[in-house]
């Protein structure tokens, strides 16, 4: 029996059908044309003149061209596709959409691939741009945020640090307020305070925020349900216990629950009424912590702690930001024109407490993140910059896919050319095609992004979250993915749509079966595209791996105390409505009691939370008073217990540590470090001098000096610190540190238990290990490099993917000259070599660029890297490593295929 | 092998003359290929490349639906029947060629059988 098969199949190659497809026609077409062959043996033929009848009956050159458009152009539709334009556009687009998603039906598997690597992309910079939205675009849903501005007070010598913003005190608000007509309105409000919250006797920690009546009108915002605070309500002190809950502390604390106005909380011991829910979405003006709840300025006494209880009468207690806004016409530079003047004035009335600072004005949107704001801003675009090359390699990935397709559609493009289809309609329909591909993607990369965010919400510490900025997935968010979706459409449909619509019909439709296909310049460009893949790729893995190296160094920074075996409680005795007296006995009884839990080695008290230490200013030096008061003195201020630094592990260089007789007042003492020691006592002993805190009068003097630790940050330059003794320094909130002999979270059950004995009225939420300090403190470097490091990998999986899907292509494409090689007697080792060195080539040149562009950008990020180099060669090592591996994995699979052409098949198949 | 006018009237009459065959009971390509060549005495003639690519367009449009049927004793083979809607059709071109024929007859002179 004749082998109908082979000879149907070698007709049908060309028209690269779906295989089952082929397959049924194949067994279809044989069985006729054996049945066929059979008659005419019948007839009395032999076998070879049968033979001859059926193949000349066949007419293959009618067959192909008729199957070609047949199984290519989309049925019922009687009209050609393609057609020239109609001149209705929604007609055409509707009909362009069509026979699009037909298209794309008609290939799944292409789609597939396509949609999903796209997805990605678009997921990735969804994901990225609702963070740097919600952060850094858009981070206050407040009203016209370019007309609000923050108004700081801060040292003369530096106006332009933006750190360096102190907060004003109420008295000096109210002043400025007054004297000031560039702002139509000026408000106050405090930063986020712990306070106790106590509701159906739960006692929780929430943070509050101490506001003037004023704060959400000059906003712009309407509370959910409710109302804000009224101006009557913030005249007097003390008489209206109000409070405005947050929205999301309303829907985390109280349910949602409607029937939450007019209800009574109490905040440190003062009953409240709840009379308002904030907006949606609103936590406060600064971008990344928020408060729970808000009550108004005239209700400070009930929240803040003992040491501030007098903000509102105390000119040198510093307590509120100002938020004005501006008045139409009235320009940043006038407005700190005028506080200048205001600024001067102050000074000059009350110089004990004004000299030497100035009122600082700025924008909301940079003040809504103190100094925090640089490293956020240039992260924010860091990513963005990266997720957007992460989405080029993904268009250049789909454009090398469609640009492999093209040589298969030229037969049905060169068709509907020859029934009148223009050019220029063809790139439109072509067009369509990738920008239905980029929408579908859009979709599914809407969700991932959305997914993304979830996912990163989650990260949040679980102590903050709620009170830690919400990433918001708003019309701007929307707006962005639907664009990128519409763009990388056109990017990676534009240069297959040109070119595929560049054919010659008479030349396309004379090829009866496939052609080679492969010019020259379509290569290039797919090789191009490649390398480009690889290089930003490379330089993505390499960015993620010197910040991974940067954070593992600031992980083994010496934080100057110690942390494994650290436990902190932070505890309230003040907000539970604890006088003096008791909150002494207090503190004195836990120290002794806890201190004879077994497993601890050593307690204390401190005010201070690690890394989160607040400068002063405004130390007087005994002996340098003639300084000016420009020049004041900043340092940490620490107020500790006994055993403070055995317990923190901190060396005392001189002097003692404090002790049970340091009560007297009328001798009060202090410790500094000996930073402080070195700089302002330099090439003197530091022990037994005298100097003046901000707030006092008296003269503290220095009996011990202690070794400098990170107060602020980790990694900090040396900075003075000032530790005085709780003894004679009276506050009503302070932590428990303990030192454990093992692992503290042993511990921690047990001084829960004791402190619960005492009093089962007192929080006992916020415990902390000094590792989980050392990893808040990393938080965001840890996120970031997360990123980093998914967008990376994210990044070479998809230039792997492509690599592979180019190499597989060419591979297929070069299947005769490889049978020929293979013929004239090149062995399978030759080919996969052959193959494997045109991959590596490519990935060669991409790596060689990309290592180029790291050093670069490693110059440019080396300043914000701790402990590495820019161009630290293990990264560079490690990426290009990684890079060359997953490359020649990627290579490697088509190279062994390619070994195995058979060149008895390969070299019939034409 | 026909000249090409005669491919053409092929061509224009085929569906017609496949869906009439079809109308009574299902049939392989192969049944409808003689089918045709026996019913008009040897005077037309479908090979592989016309009769299969206008099969295939049938069964896109709806008007016929193939399926494969084993029978015992042979390999498998692919029955195309009539759909509904190919039945419609199949009465609609059977007066449109009436139509045409009895036009053409007309005009030619031909005495339309």
């Amino acid at each position: 029996m004749p082998e109908w098969n082979l000879e149907i199949r070698k007709h049908l190659a060309g028209l690269h059908l779906r295989p089952e497809r082929e397959e049924e026609i194949v067994e279809e077409l044989s069985d006729h044309l054996q049945q066929r062959y059979e008659e005419f043996r019948a007839r009395g033929a032999n076998d070879d003149a049968a033979l001859r009848e059926v193949m000349g009956e066949i007419y293959w050159r009618d067959f192909v061209p008729e199957l070609q458009i047949l199984e290519r152009t989309p049925w019922p539709d009687s009209e050609p596709q393609g057609a020239p334009a109609s001149g209705r556009f929604f007609d055409d687009l509707w009909k362009d959409l069509r026979y699009a998603l037909r298209m794309l039906r008609k290939s799944p598997g292409f789609t597939a691939v396509a949609v999903l690597t796209l997805a990605l992309g678009i997921g990735a910079n969804t994901a990225v741009f609702t963070v740097v939205d919600s952060l850094i675009l858009n981070p206050l849903p407040v009203e016209k945020i370019s007309t609000l501005a923050a108004v700081n007070t801060t040292l003369a010598k530096k106006t332009a640090q933006s750190g360096d913003l102190q907060a004003i005190s109420y008295l000096n608000l109210k002043e400025i307020r007054e004297r000031t007509h560039s702002f139509g309105r000026l408000a106050g409000h405090s930063y986020p305070m712990a306070v106790t919250m106590t509701d159906k006797d739960q006692p929780r920690r929430v943070f509050a925020e101490i506001v003037t009546a004023n704060y959400f009108e000059t906003l712009g915002i309407h509370p959910f349900l409710g109302r804000f605070f009224l101006p009557t309500e913030d005249t007097t002190p003390g008489v209206a216990p109000v409070a405005v809950l947050g929205y999301t502390a309303w829907q985390n604390r109280f349910g949602a629950d409607l029937g939450v106005l007019g209800r009574t909380i109490r905040l440190n011991e003062t009953a409240f009424t709840i009379v308002g829910i904030g907006p949606k979405g609103f936590k406060g003006v600064y971008a990344v912590f928020g408060p729970d709840l808000w009550v108004p300025s005239m209700m400070a006494e009930q929240v803040l702690p003992a040491e501030q209880r007098n903000a509102l009468s105390d000119r040198a207690l510093p307590l509120f930001t100002g938020i004005g806004r501006l008045e139409p016409g009235v320009t940043l530079a006038q407005a700190r024109a005028e506080l200048k003047i205001t600024g001067a004035a102050l000074e000059k009335e009350d110089p004990n407490v004004n000299e030497g600072k100035v009122l600082a004005i700025t924008p909301l949107i940079e003040a809504a993140y103190g100094r925090e704001r640089q490293p956020v801003v240039f992260g924010g675009f860091l990513l963005m910059a990266i997720v957007g090359f992460v989405l080029l390699i993904a268009c250049s990935n789909v454009a090398n896919l469609l640009l492999a397709r093209a040589s298969v559609r030229r037969q049905e493009i060169a068709v509907r050319m020859a029934l009148g289809a223009g050019r220029q309609r063809l790139i439109r329909q072509l067009l369509t095609e990738s920008v239905l591909l980029g929408l579908s993607s859009g979709v599914l990369g809407f969700a991932f992004g959305y997914a993304g965010c979830r996912i990163l919400e989650s990260l949040r510490p679980a102590e903050y979250a709620q009170n830690l900025a919400d990433l918001r997935l708003n019309t701007p968010v929307f707006v962005f993915a639907f664009a990128i979706a519409i763009l990388t459409g056109l990017i990676f449909g534009i240069v297959p749509a040109l070119r595929s619509s560049r054919v010659s019909v008479s030349e396309v439709l004379k090829e009866e079966t496939r052609s080679p296909g492969r010019s020259r310049s379509r290569v290039t460009l797919a090789n191009a595209l490649l390398a480009g893949q690889v290089a930003v790729s490379l330089v993505l893995l390499v960015v993620a791996g010197l910040f991974l190296r940067s954070i593992e160094h600031e992980y083994i920074i010496d934080p100057g105390f110690q942390t494994k075996h650290l436990a902190l409680f932070m505890l309230y005795p003040g907000q539970a409505g604890y006088d003096r007296v008791r909150t002494e006995q207090f503190y004195k009884q836990e120290l002794d009691r806890i201190g004879r839990i077994p497993g601890i080695d050593s307690v204390s008290w401190a005010s201070n939370l690690p890394l989160w230490g607040r400068q002063e200013t405004g130390i007087a030096v005994e002996g340098q008073e003639a300084r000016k008061k420009s020049e004041a003195i900043s340092a940490v201020v620490d107020t500790v217990d006994l055993n403070y630094f055995s317990t923190m592990g901190i060396p005392l260089v001189e002097g003692r540590d404090f002790s049970e007789n340091d009560r007297d007042i009328a001798t009060p003492v202090a410790i500094i470090n000996d930073t402080m020691a070195a700089k302002y006592w330099p090439d003197q002993d530091a022990l037994g001098k005298r100097f003046q805190l901000p707030q006092g009068r008296a003269f503290l003097q220095v009996v011990g000096v202690a070794k400098t630790t990170n107060y602020q940050t980790l990694g900090e330059p040396p900075q003075a610190c000032i530790y005085v003794p709780l003894r004679q320094n009276y506050t009503d909130s302070m932590i428990l540190y303990l030192r454990s002999e093992r692992d503290p979270s042993t511990v921690l059950s047990a001084v829960q238990e004791e402190i619960h004995s005492f009093d089962p009225g007192l929080p006992v939420e916020d415990i902390r290990t000094g590792a989980k300090v050392i990893d808040q403190a990393l938080w965001w470097s840890k996120i970031g490099v997360g990123l980093l490091g998914v967008f990376g990998f994210l990044a070479l999986g998809l230039a792997s993917v492509g690599l592979y899907g180019i190499m597989a292509y060419s591979v297929n494409q070069r299947r005769r000259e490889i049978g020929v090689r293979m013929a004239l007697g090149a062995n399978q080792g030759n080919v996969s070599l052959l193959v494997l060195r045109q991959g590596m080539t490519v990935v060669g040149i991409g790596v060689v660029v990309g290592m180029t562009l790291a050093l670069l950008l490693g110059r440019v990020l080396s300043r914000f890297l701790y402990g590495v180099s820019g161009s630290d060669p293990v990264s560079l090592g490690a990426a290009s490593l990684a890079l060359l591996v997953v490359a020649f994995v990627a290579c490697y699979v088509p190279a062994r295929r390619a070994s195995r052409v058979d060149p008895l098949v390969a070299l019939r198949e034409s | 092998m026909g000249t090409k006018v005669e491919e053409e009237w092929k061509k224009g009459s085929a569906d017609l003359l496949i869906l009439s065959l079809l109308e009574d009971q299902q049939r392989h390509g192969y049944e409808i290929a003689k089918l045709i060549e026996v019913r008009s005495g040897g005077a037309l003639h479908f090979h592989v490349a016309s009769l299969y690519p206008s099969l295939y367009r049938l069964e896109k449009r709806g008007w016929i639906q193939g399926r494969w049927v084993e029978k015992s004793n042979q390999r498998r083979r692919r029955y195309y029947r009539l759909t509904a809607e190919g039945q419609r059709v199949l009465g609609l071109q059977r007066k449109k060629w009436q139509e045409f024929a009895g036009a053409v007859g007309r005009v030619a002179g031909v005495q339309h059988a």
